[in-house]
């Protein structure tokens, strides 16, 4: 019996690692504004531009997928995985409300995505241009 | 009296060593969309091989069986303190503390690998995702205490426990050995391993999409 119980409180002691993480849900808004203060520490920022977003999202920066190749060329519609082929929900935040709430998933997936398709992080600047053409689908 | 005596027979080693390659596989393709197919294949790879492993664990050779390697929490602790010391006894097979690992790796590898399944499957959500990542971290974190005990079981009883899990073979008593090596077993493991990942890679190189919908049924079968 103590066999199964050291085994139990070994599993317990790995599952504790899974304790809740606090979930604090933020605006579109919120994540514009915090992408502005990074900008703004690099020399040359103006503002935002929707049409810089839309040109970047389109366009592939070196490897073979654009962030259209997934999320498609308009990001109201369902994406599909390029490799997968799974169905990835609509990206604006306009058209599907649970994008850019979480600032863990939005910091993943940036992180994630902008590495497949630029082989290197995003700079603040293209995550505000990205996020200004984003808000301008399904006005 | 000490000779070369049969400790892993060749199922165990297969194993092992299917593992470390889809471990690695597995981890140097967990941040990126482009190999998600191929982190896919080896999640399930893992998972194969566990399923073995787990029946190897009742009907395989001496020190492949669980009842070799489970051991109470008093003989950890005996023997984690000795270690400690640089005393600690020397075992032919898994010592108490390495079964600690294995035992965290076997469950840990089983919870990573079907939360991943389910994940891929769209099921259980942000939850899902959080789960697979913690299960994930934890066997890394593991795999390195299991390597560090390796070095260190190595050194402190001036033995190549690596090689040792390559030629199966260690320097013991010969009542110690285990003659049935299984060989047959073990090239029909690798087949089965070469074989899934060659059709998995064709399948899924030449329709992505009928694929995916494939594997979506092959876990309702489940």
């Amino acid at each position: 019996m103590s066999r199964i119980n050291t085994l139990l409180v070994l599993l317990l002691v790995v599952m504790s690692g899974l304790a809740v993480q606090p979930a604090c849900a933020e605006t579109f808004g919120q994540f514009m504004a915090e992408f502005a203060r990074s900008a703004k520490s690099s020399p040359g920022f103006q503002s935002f531009s929707a049409a810089n977003g839309e040109q970047f999202f389109k366009s592939t920066h070196g490897n073979e997928w654009s962030c259209a190749s997934c999320h498609t060329e308009d990001p109201a519609n369902s994406g599909k995985h390029a490799k997968t082929s799974k169905v990835i929900k609509p990206l604006a935040p306009l058209v599907n409300p649970e994008r850019f709430t979480d600032p863990t998933k939005v910091e993943k997936w940036f992180k994630r995505n902008c590495n497949d398709v630029l082989a290197r992080a995003c700079t603040p600047q293209e995550k505000g241009d990205v996020l200004t053409y984003l808000l301008t689908i399904g006005k | 009296m000490s000779e070369r005596i049969q400790v892993w027979d060749v199922p165990t080693r297969v194993f092992h060593w299917s593992m470390v390659l889809s471990f690695c596989g597995v981890f140097l393709t967990s941040e990126s969309e482009r190999y998600r197919d191929i982190h896919v294949m080896l999640g399930y790879t893992m998972l194969g091989l566990i399923a073995f492993r787990v029946l190897w664990g009742f009907m395989g050779t001496r020190y492949a069986r669980f009842a070799s390697f489970l051991f109470t929490s008093g003989e950890v602790l005996t023997y984690v303190s000795a270690l400690a010391r640089g005393r600690a006894e020397r075992y032919v097979g898994h010592n108490p503390a390495g079964s600690v690992a294995i035992w965290l790796l076997l469950f840990l590898i089983i919870g990573s690998g079907a939360s991943g399944v389910l994940l891929f499957q769209d099921i259980g959500g942000d939850m899902m995702e959080e789960l697979h990542e913690v299960l994930s971290f934890a066997m890394l974190a593991v795999v390195a205490v299991h390597i560090a005990g390796v070095v260190v079981s190595s050194i402190l009883h001036r033995e190549n426990l690596v090689s040792a899990m390559i030629s199966g073979t260690k320097e013991a008593a010969p009542e110690a050995g285990e003659e049935r090596s299984y060989a047959w077993l073990g090239v029909i493991m690798l087949l089965a391993v070469v074989t899934f990942w060659a059709g998995y890679s064709a399948l899924s190189a030449m329709a992505p999409a009928e694929f995916a919908g494939h594997a979506e049924q092959r876990d309702d079968d489940d």
